[in-house]
Formats: C-alpha cells, structure tokens, sequence
C-alpha cells in the first residue's frame, strides 16, 4: 500500500449526498476513509433562546420547525412537557387521536427515509414513489389540522380539532393503499439483491458500546437491544395497545433498514388498533381561563417520547411567568453525527459514506437548536 | 457523394441519439409516477449549452477532453457500418473490430487527462473509477466478441455481419448465446446507468469527472455521450442481431437493446467500485470462458 498523504474531501454542506445542512470532513486515503469530523454550524436558528421570549403557546409554531421530516414529535413532547408542569389532564378520546397523529407522522417519516435511503444508492424509483405516497398521508394531514407539514394539532389539554367526518374511513383506505405499496418496496429495494450485497456488514454498531455512547432508536434496536420508550416508559396510551419492540441483530445498515421496514408495518398495525378502540367524548379540556396569561409555576421537568429516530426529549424550566425559562431539546441527531458517524466512518470507502449516514436517521436542525 | 452520406449518417446518430436520451427522461419518469420533462427536451439543454460562454479552464489538456471525447465517439461510429447499404457501411476494412475496441476507449482515456487536470477531487476519483469499469467490463466483452470472430473466421464487422445473413435463427444472439451473454452484461456497463454508474455517482463524488465542466464544455460531453451510445448500440446490432438492410430497421432494433439497460438501471441501486470488478470478473466471465472453450472444442 502506498503511504500517500490523505486527500481532504468536504463532503457537504452542498453535495448530493449529504441527509442535511451539515458537513463531514473526510480524509481520504484512495477511497478509504482514514479520518472523519462532523461540522455544523450552517442552520443554527436559535430555536432554545427564541422560545425563552415567547410565551408558552406561541412557542408551538417553532418546536415544529425543529425537525422538518417529522415535526408533530415536537409538539407532543412540548405538550407533555406543558402538561406535566402545570398538572393539566386531558381527555381519553385526545390521548388516542395524539397516538394516532404521531404513528402516523412515524409512517410519513419512515416512507421519506425508505426513499432517501434509496437514492443515497442510486435508485430513484423508490425515491420517487415514496414521496409521492407519503403525500396521501400529508393530505389527511390537512384535512385533520389544516396544514401539510407543520400541523400546530397537538396543544396542551388535548388536541385543537375533533377528527373530521369519514376521516377514519379515508385513513383505513390509505392505509391499506400504503401496506400494498410497502411489498412494492420490498421487491424493489429491501430485498433487492444489490442492496442486500451493499448494506449488509456496512457500518456495524456494537451493542455494548451503542450503550455507553448514548444511542437511540432504529440504530440501537439494529443491534439487537430492546429499546423503545413506548415500551418501556410509555406515554399517552401505548400502554394499551398491542406493540412490540423490533430488534434485529445484525447491526450493520441492513439490520437498521429492515427494523424501520417492519416498524412501518407496526405502525400501520397501532393505527388500525387506534381507530378500532377510539373513545368518544371530549378532544379538548380547556386548561387555562387565558391564553394570553397562561402562567406556570416554578418548576423543571424532563419528558421523552419515541420519535422515528429514537429518544427524543424536552427539558423544560418554568419560572412563574408565561415564558419558559430554558427548553433544552436532546434529539439522536447530536449522538448520532457526532459520536457515532465520525466512528463508524473510519476504514469504509467513501461510497459507503451516504448510506450510512442515511441509516443513522441524522436530522441537523435538531442537532442546532 | 460519399463524404455528404457519412456527414448525414453522423448527424442522423447524433439526432437520434439525443432523442432516445429525451425519451429515456421520459419512460423513466413514467415509471416513476412522475410526469416528466418533453422528450424534446435534451435537444433544447444541449443547444443551450452550446450557446454558452466558457471563461474557466484548467490547462490545455482541459480544454481538449471534450474534444477526445468527441473525436473518439466519431471515430467510433465511422467505422461501424449503420446499415448494410454502399453509402453507409463507411470505413469498414478487414480486422477493423481491433480498432473499433481500441477507439472505444480513446475517449475516456482523454477525458481521463482532462479531469485529472481539474484537479477537483472528486473528477480524479471518479475518472479512476470510470478507468476501474472499464477494465472490469472489458473483459467479458472481449471475450464475447473474440467468439463471434473465431466463428465468423474474420476480424472485420462487415464479414460477422454476412455471417448472420438468412433469418434471425442465424443471429449470434441465438447461435452463440454464450457470446451473447456476456457481451450484453458488459453493455449494462459500458451505458453507465444503474447497476454501474459508478463513476459518477452523484450521492458519492457529486458527478464526479463531470463536476469542473460546464457549458460548451458539458454540451459537447452531451453530444458526444449521444453520439457514442448509439454507436455501441448500433455496434451491438450489427454483432449480435444481424445488422441492418436499411437505416429504419437499424433505428428499430437499436430502441430495442437500448430498453435493456434503461429498465434494469430503473431498478437497481448502484454496486460498490470493487463489487463491480468482482461482478464482471466473475459469472459473466466465466461464461465467456466456457463459450470459448466449447468453441475451440468443436
């Protein structure tokens, strides 16, 4: 081997392969990956100091922008966080439509990574399918609250609408249009024997050292642990319905794939169960007399939920006013491109670059608050 | 005369050329549940692009890559006979597959020149990727054509072409399928799509060698790619499915191959650079090497 001197490769902010505004700088040594750093700094809004002069409701059009493949995450945990300060109850009935807009913004998240994940190895077909069938999803999402991304549906008390008449109907429908579709998918990328060759071995993750370094989600569960905050810690009512927690022992950007893939049939699965056992009565309890002088106590807590890329969770500090004190948002992405992407990244080729990243499910927005 | 109907044959490809690239954008996209852009359309970029100014260049090297680009998918294309008419059978002489196999590869080796000169990263590890391909795809081609010529007894096209004269039952597709197979692997390769559009690969080196060039530079990488695919399409009808009497048989059995990679690359993701050298190297070798020997047997 010749002991050449690495060639330095700035692998984004602006470069096709990259999932997002952020930049991995790679050494290379011929196309193999000695070193690897991950930057930032090219999206920062300030979403945490913002939401400090803001007060507690207004606050909700900017957790949603948080994270832009699936911002409805965001609300349920500021929600939550709400909630849980101000000792607000809400209704059964709102408990289940929450359950229900966020495994439906986990199947919307997860069509867009299957179509990302493609394209990071060239095949545009399912990248082009997968966004046109996650729109269908997206437009009940406009029947249901209104807008198409940023929904603004999850409040603290319940939910903001009641759900629409025959929405369900149509859900069923496109629910079932999409689990036809998803064995559309299997045959063109999950067991298609190029994507089989490429991802498996790929970017193996270590089950001892995944713990220890802090990582979530559909990359820990690819290394065979059993994890999921709607299992073991659950909220809302996951405690009533009937899930399990998928694991996959490969480790590598196979194992990662397939549990997304099978979490998608889940998620179809809780959807059903939803819609069978919702409750009638009331979606909203009102909590506050004003809106506009919506106060909370002293106080801190800390809320997690399970996003399509793991833990996910607030901290949030009231002081006696109507503005949060401090939000802190602890998302995977920090732990993911940091930590585990600049590890996982040293010895494979550059061509892996994309698809590992892609199966680590990085979102930079939430890494820069 | 002769020269006006060799003129006319290059702009015929040419134009024909563009139009299947047009309409590839447009069945891809079909398949894709998109609508697409008008096939007319790569008509329309590539005038564009030769419309443009170009104040950025690398060196003298730089600006000649397109230009052997261009010059070796003409030269290409004026030594495969397009139809087996007195006009266009063009420059044809006996051994002339030698040639043809070395001026298929006397563009991409100056357009090697010309990325390296870019010194952009990502042109030179794509340009040794293309390089990589090309050895990898070499070989089963090779060796699918190195049958058809023991067969046909001559290293010239026209000879091969007589030699599948009288129906399509004499076509080397169907009398010599172990040559065939290999041959049309290496095709797959050769068109640079999906399997094997390795050296480009956007998600991985942005374009790669294509990255520093632009405007005229990129409408004449444009025209040449047009020109030179056709020409390898039009090189595989004459080798394998007997050639054509007239200019429009021609066009219909070029649409008819050139389907072949189109939707295999709609479905496949892209192979690692080494995975395709071990893919070539491997079954569709092997089946060439049998070919030969079963051959060299008889």
């Amino acid at each position: 081997m010749i002991n050449a001197k690495p060639v330095k490769i700035f692998f984004g902010p602006q470069h096709p392969g990259i999932t997002g505004n952020m930049m991995i700088e790679l050494d290379l040594n011929g196309e193999t990956i000695v070193k690897a750093k991950t930057h930032i700094g090219y999206l920062h809004r300030g979403f945490e100091k913002l939401m400090e002069r803001r007060t507690y409701l207004q606050n909700f059009t900017i957790v949603s922008r948080i994270c832009v493949p699936e911002p409805d995450i965001n609300e349920q945990v500021y929600a939550m966080a709400i909630e849980k300060l101000a000792g607000i109850e809400i209704p059964e009935r709102a408990k289940y439509i929450r359950v229900l807009v966020l495994e439906m913004a986990r199947l919307v998240s997860y069509i867009m990574w299957s179509g990302g994940h493609a394209a990071s190895m060239g095949l545009y077909t399912l990248t082009q399918w997968a966004f046109a069938d996650r729109d269908y999803l997206i437009d009940l999402f406009e029947e249901l609250s209104g807008a198409r991304i940023y929904h603004m549906y999850i409040w603290p008390g319940g939910v903001r609408r009641d759900l629409p008449a025959n929405w369900t109907d149509k859900l069923l429908d496109t629910i079932k249009y999409i689990e036809k579709r998803l064995n559309d998918y299997d045959k063109i990328f999950f067991e298609n024997a190029i994507f089989i060759k490429r991802a498996k071995g790929v970017g193996i993750v270590n089950p001892v050292k995944a713990r220890e370094r802090g990582i979530v989600g559909p990359v820990l569960r690819g290394s065979g642990i059993k994890e999921d905050v709607r299992k073991n810690n659950p909220y809302e009512v996951y405690n009533k319905l009937d899930i399990n927690v998928i694991t996959e022992t490969g480790g590598d950007v196979y194992a990662r794939a397939m549990v997304r893939r099978r979490e998608m049939q889940q998620s179809i699965n809780i959807i059903r169960q939803i819609v069978r056992d919702l409750p009638t009565g009331a979606f909203y309890k009102r909590p506050f007399d004003n809106p506009f002088n919506f106060k909370i106590d002293k106080n801190h807590t800390y809320q997690k939920i399970e996003s399509a890329r793991g833990e996910y969770g607030y901290f949030v500090a009231s002081d006696g006013t109507d503005k949060p004190e401090r939000v802190h948002v602890r998302g995977p992405g920090f732990v993911h491109a940091f930590t585990l992407l600049e590890n996982l990244l040293i010895g494979n080729k550059l061509s892996d670059v994309p698809i590992i990243l892609t199966s680590l499910g990085i979102c930079p927005p939430e890494i820069e608050r | 005369m002769n020269i006006v109907w060799t003129v006319l044959g290059i702009i015929g490809v040419y134009i024909y050329g563009v139009f299947l690239m047009g309409l590839g954008r447009k069945i891809s996209a079909r398949v894709q549940l998109r609508y697409g852009p008008p096939v007319y359309q790569n008509y329309i970029d590539i005038l564009k692009l030769w419309t443009k100014k170009t104040n950025i260049s690398h060196g003298i090297m730089f600006d000649l890559g397109p230009v052997f680009l261009l010059t070796g998918s003409i030269g290409t294309l004026l030594l495969i006979p397009i139809a087996a008419t007195e006009q266009l059978m063009y420059f044809g002489f006996s051994g002339d597959i030698i040639v043809i196999m070395y001026l298929m590869v006397f563009g991409s080796l100056g357009f090697a020149l010309a990325a390296s000169q870019g010194a952009n990263p990502f042109g030179i590890m794509g340009i040794s990727r293309a390089l990589t391909l090309l050895a990898a795809y070499e070989l089963p081609f090779i060796l699918g054509i190195v049958i058809l010529m023991m067969d046909a007894n001559s290293a010239s096209l026209s000879n091969i072409i007589s030699h599948q004269a009288g129906g399509y039952m004499n076509w080397y597709i169907f009398k010599q399928p172990l040559a065939a197979i290999p041959a049309f692997i290496a095709l797959l390769g050769m068109m640079g799509k999906q399997p094997f559009d390795i050296p480009i690969a956007p998600q991985e080196i942005a374009t790669g060698p294509m990255a520093e060039f632009g405007g005229k530079y990129l409408g004449m990488m444009m025209s040449s790619h047009a020109i030179f695919m056709t020409a390898k399409y039009i090189l595989f009808v004459n080798l394998f499915l007997g050639g054509a009497g007239n200019p429009i048989n021609m066009i219909f059995k070029v649409f008819l191959i050139w389907l072949f990679p189109l939707f295999v690359g709609l479905v496949y993701p892209r192979f690692k650079t080494s995975q395709a050298v071990r893919f070539f190297w491997g079954v569709p070798s092997l089946i060439g090497l049998i070919g030969l020997i079963i051959h060299w047997l008889r």
